[in-house]
């Protein structure tokens, strides 16, 4: 049981990573997209399948359409000269972070008291609709927040301008 | 905390160092949006992962839905920022974004 999650959750790190250092963007967008439905998947065995569901249908289909359609309205002299730098000091970095990550996190989680935790009453939507009622407010103002920010700046400019 | 936990969170400690890596070090304003992706990515792990060990899957599933679709906007919102960019500068390149120095 636990083997397929941990399968997943590697699969999840490598196409992320594949997604950081690949230099063809498209690529890199279609990297993400398999990273964001494995991660999907992943959500579905840990019993949360309304987040898997979100996950795959929004974040590895629509984002990457959007990815896809930018890269396609900019590729004509797009290509940008990434540093070779950069290739290089990656290990190096990715120890440190580990070594502060493990320091940090293991102060920290030796500090934390457990919380009491009990299973949870009610189903999705009640929980979506009655407890978390201003999440879903919040939600509405977001979503015209970016259509509205998004036909601006693509409007077209009038004669008179 | 189960073992299970502890796991899910090294990953995403792992996906949110690859995202702040990509936007340390990245100069294509894609990747760049790539690398926020990927943090996205690790804070969704960690909200649902937290939300199973402690069996209040529904309010992280709740949490990450809202994110999600914060998530969404924020991403059309800058790549039609990114083409507006690429209209003007004729690059993707970050360094060439700076005829607004004074």
């Amino acid at each position: 049981m636990m083997a397929v999650q941990i399968g997943l959750l590697c699969g999840l790190v490598v196409f992320s990573l594949l997604a950081v250092l690949l230099r063809d963007i498209l690529k890199a967008a279609i990297s993400l997209a398999v990273s964001s439905l494995l991660l999907g998947i992943l959500f579905f065995r840990m019993d949360a399948p309304y987040a898997g569901a979100f996950e795959i249908s929004v974040v590895a289909g629509l984002i990457t359409v959007l990815f896809i359609v930018t890269i396609a309205l900019t590729k004509a002299e797009g290509d940008v000269r990434e540093s070779r730098l950069a290739a290089w000091i990656f290990p190096l970095f990715f120890v440190v972070f580990l070594v502060i990550d493990f320091l940090v996190m293991r102060r920290l989680l030796g500090q934390i008291s457990s919380v009491p935790s009990s299973a949870e009453a009610g189903t999705f939507g009640q929980v979506l609709w009655k407890n978390r009622t201003f999440d879903l407010v919040a939600q509405v103002g977001v979503i015209f927040a970016g259509v509205f920010a998004v036909l601006a700046l693509f409007r077209k400019r009038s004669k008179h301008e | 905390m189960s073992s299970a936990w502890f796991v899910y969170m090294g990953c995403a400690a792992v996906l949110l160092f690859l995202g702040l890596y990509c936007l340390l070090t990245m100069r294509n304003l894609i990747k760049l949006f790539i690398g926020i992706e990927i943090l996205g990515k690790a804070v969704t792990l960690g909200l649902i992962a937290t939300g199973s060990a402690k069996n209040s899957i529904l309010t992280a599933q709740a949490l990450a839905v809202t994110f999600i679709v914060v998530e969404v906007c924020v991403v059309a919102t800058a790549l039609a920022i990114i083409i507006n960019i690429y209209r003007h500068t004729k690059s993707l390149d970050v360094r060439k974004l700076t005829q607004l120095k004074g």
